[in-house]
């Protein structure tokens, strides 16, 4: 028990949490800005100015890759270190490290974009990384689980905590997915071809790319709920034996799952089948989790009102919850077959990308910016103003590109009355021009939420900053 | 030397032999974490590990005795 | 056992994650490398000329695989707006795999042939320029940089040590030659790399200017050969079901 006399600031690293936090903020504002500029390329081309760098094609790697491994891995590297040290009551070992695994990944990051605008690429969604990045970002990701083992191994706690376990299957399942779908042939220091072609290759980076989901933005975010939503909601998690099914039973079925994204593909009919049905038993481990979140509130409703923070860390859940139906039913043959190619599932992954994994890291970051700066937040009307700007802007996203993509959907396959196609491809382009611009606008809208956001934490960072010699002052007094 | 995996790659036979076996891990995890009434209160007082670390500096003293007091009364229970 | 062996116990609960999370990948992954019926037996898909080679690099280079599939599913409207759906065989050479994974511009696995090579000059250049309505960009530096052949023979070789057969030795020629006849077998040799393309370009005259090889001559390369190196008369009807 942390009954020592030190302040929890002194008893643990918080500085690399507070560093992570940080850059995972600044890859928000840009990963997400970036996210609503190639949204408006869609809407008007003429964004894409001829020139290379920003054309649509070199620019969406940028977004995913700023979004996906620069906010989500960064706010995870920062609540994962927060959480181990917190659950265990250790500091984090090897300080050293944890410094390298910050610059390695922030570095990792930057190129990663740098190199995306110039043309350099794997070709391999969300893998993107050309292979010398690929090798810093695996040696990153050695120390982190070297770091992650041995502060558990320091533990005081006999018991490692729940979120932990959600931490270390994704660190786990993430080296792996990693290391195998980035097997490649180098030309030269900027060039590769992957090991594997055609099928195969398919399945490879779609078992990865379903995964990517399903550890890193899925399961390692659910270990922050574990951790996050029982001590903003003052209580402890709905279930604990729940816990314990919902995280075997999720680890499990999601690397099934996979090939749900080659439905109706060159993939042999039995692989697809098999991940489409361990896709819809997976709905339950996921609503399992969910209502495990959800129900920690339970007896305690009325904080939603008063607490814009549990606000942000419920609505996450529910989203969450809706991601995870609407996941199964689009792994659904009949429905992909519609489905599949059209911004449904764009609109799909943002549902859970904005909905479930932005929403609930800025919940947590609203209950550790107070702990990390010892300061009270700047303004909790602000946080509610973010809190409205998110949910606005991810509702007009997702309906946008429900209408985008089912009505793009209904209309490549509607026939006229002599059996002939009765649109063409570009009349479907043409349809979908408005609900690009409002897919565009709701983007805008989450990402101004963000902004308030940084404004909200510059403040409070700046206020402690201001206070920290005055605080110095009276110890040396004393 | 990988001929015995074809047998698994006949839906007649990898289906069911996957339904059991995986079924079964399930059943059993379920049926262990949900029965026995003394394993159920020892597994669910792991629940409050979070909360034993006290980390609010403008935390009240009260609320801070309160986790400690639930915390202590579900492990004088096993 | 207890669960709270597990978690009292770091290696053993790190065992354990990475035995469960084993299982699915390894079932779904592994077969499609030892299952014959993976990859329909058809004839006429052969490795790309160096040419189409270095076509397809500036296909993935400029991304285009985030907006156009090369992935056509055997559903009727896709065979009316597409052709045969998408065999596995058509891939076996592609390093990296494009099907890709959103149709924000039409499938292109049977591009090639649709449209004459001045129409895809114009289209890329300006792609609103024939189709008004389209969104694409425009990318007129493809038109405007010569093609970088040099480093084409170690490109060759990386996909050769991936499993392309590409040729170096007489007998994998001679095996080329038997699988794909001596024209393309020729086209396969690594040591002639340079020469090939840049007779392909000069013969075939691509991009419209006929003493230049740029970009565009090598991607226009590439998507007119898209899609019709099988020949689907030569096939029965359901012949290739028996694979799915």
């Amino acid at each position: 028990m942390a009954q020592s006399s030190a302040l929890p600031a002194e008893q643990y690293n918080y500085d690399i949490v507070r560093k992570f936090t940080i850059m995972a903020m600044v890859w928000a504002v840009l990963g997400m800005s970036v996210g609503v500029y190639i949204a408006s390329e869609l809407a008007w081309p003429f964004l894409n100015f001829d020139i290379p760098q920003l054309t649509f094609g070199r620019l969406r790697p940028v977004h995913t890759t700023l979004v996906i491994f620069g906010f989500g891995g960064s706010a995870l590297f920062a609540t994962s270190y927060y959480v181990v040290q917190r659950t265990c009551q250790a500091r984090l070992a090897f300080p050293w490290l944890a410094e390298f695994t910050f610059w390695g990944w922030t570095g990792g990051v930057a190129l990663g974009a740098l190199t995306y605008v110039s043309g350099i690429t794997q070709g391999r969604e969300y893998a993107e990384f050309e292979w010398p990045l690929d090798i810093a970002i695996t040696l990153v990701w050695v120390s982190y689980f070297a770091i992650y083992v041995e502060t558990l191994r320091r533990r005081s706690q006999p018991h490692i905590y729940v979120a932990n376990w959600f931490f270390l299957a994704y660190i786990l399942a993430v080296a792996l997915l990693h290391i195998f779908n980035n097997l490649a042939v180098p030309v030269s220091l900027t060039k590769s071809y992957s090991l594997f072609a055609g099928v195969q290759d398919a399945m490879t980076q779609w078992w990865y790319g379903h995964n990517a989901v399903g550890f890193f933005l899925t399961a390692a975010f659910l270990g922050m709920m574990y951790y996050f939503v029982p001590k903003q909601a003052g209580r402890p998690v709905y279930s604990y034996r729940l816990s314990i099914i919902h995280f075997w039973a999720l680890i499990f079925l999601y690397m099934w799952a996979g090939g749900h994204h080659l439905h109706w593909t060159s993939l042999p009919d039995w692989v697809s089948t098999l991940a489409a049905t361990f896709s819809v038993i997976l709905l339950m481990p996921s609503w399992g989790g969910m209502i495990n979140g959800i129900m920690t509130l339970s007896g305690a409703w009325d904080k939603l009102r008063s607490d814009p923070i549990m606000l942000f860390l419920i609505t996450s859940l529910s989203f969450y919850g809706m991601s995870t139906f609407e996941g199964p039913l689009m792994s659904l043959k009949s429905v992909n077959a519609l489905s599949h190619y059209t911004d449904w599932t764009v609109g799909h992954v943002h549902s859970g990308a904005l909905g479930w994994v932005a929403l609930v890291s800025f919940g947590s970051f609203y209950h550790l910016i107070p702990r990390l700066w010892d300061r009270k937040i700047y303004s909790q009307t602000l946080i509610y103003v973010h809190f409205w700007l998110a949910t606005i802007g991810i509702v007009l996203y997702i309906v946008s590109l429900w209408v985008a993509g089912i009505g793009q959907g209904l209309m490549l396959r509607a026939f006229d009355d002599y059996g002939n196609l009765a649109y063409t491809f570009i009349e479907t382009v043409e349809f979908m021009h408005t609900p690009y611009v409002w897919r565009a606008l709701g983007g805008a809208f989450f990402v101004s939420g963000v902004l308030v956001m940084v404004y909200n934490m510059a403040m409070t960072v700046r206020a402690a900053r201001r206070e920290q010699p005055v605080i110095e002052a009276k110890l040396a007094k004393a | 030397m990988f001929d015995w995996l074809m047998w698994f790659t006949h839906m007649e036979n990898s289906k069911p032999l996957a339904l059991v076996l995986f079924f079964g891990a399930f059943c059993g995890v379920v049926l262990y974490v949900f029965t026995g009434r003394r394993r159920s209160q020892r597994l669910e007082s792991y629940k409050y590990i979070p909360l034993d670390d006290d980390d609010d500096p403008r935390q009240s003293s009260a609320t801070r005795a309160e986790h400690h007091s639930q915390s202590r009364k579900v492990m004088d229970n096993e | 056992m207890r669960h709270e062996h597990i978690e009292t116990n770091s290696g053993l609960m790190i065992l354990l994650i990475l035995f469960v999370i084993s299982i699915g990948g390894l079932v779904e992954i592994v077969p499609l490398f030892y299952i014959n019926e993976t990859v329909e037996k058809v004839d006429g898909v052969r490795p790309y000329t160096p040419l189409e080679m270095r076509g397809r690099d500036i296909y993935v280079r400029e991304g285009c695989y985030l907006c156009h599939s090369q992935q056509i599913r055997p559903f009727r409207d896709e065979w009316l707006r597409y052709g045969h759906y998408s065999l596995a065989a058509e891939s076996q050479y592609d390093h990296p795999f494009q099907w890709g994974s959103k149709r924000t511009g039409p499938d292109l696995a049977r591009v090639g042939g649709k449209y004459s090579n001045q129409w895809h000059v114009q289209h890329l250049v300006a792609p609103r320029s024939v189709v008004p309505q389209s969104i694409m960009p425009n990318y007129p530096w493809l038109l405007n940089t010569d093609l970088d052949y040099s480093d084409v023979a170690d490109r060759m070789r990386a996909l050769r040590a991936t499993g392309v057969p590409y040729s170096v030795t007489q007998a994998e020629y001679d095996a080329n030659v038997t699988k794909f006849g001596k024209a393309i077998a020729d086209q396969l040799d690594i040591s002639q790399a340079q020469d090939n393309l840049l007779q392909q370009a000069r013969e075939k005259d691509f991009d419209g200017m006929p003493n230049r090889v740029t970009e565009m001559e090598a991607l226009v390369a590439y998507l007119q050969v898209l899609g019709t190196m099988v020949d689907f008369n030569k096939y029965d009807e359901g012949y290739f079901a028996t694979f799915r």
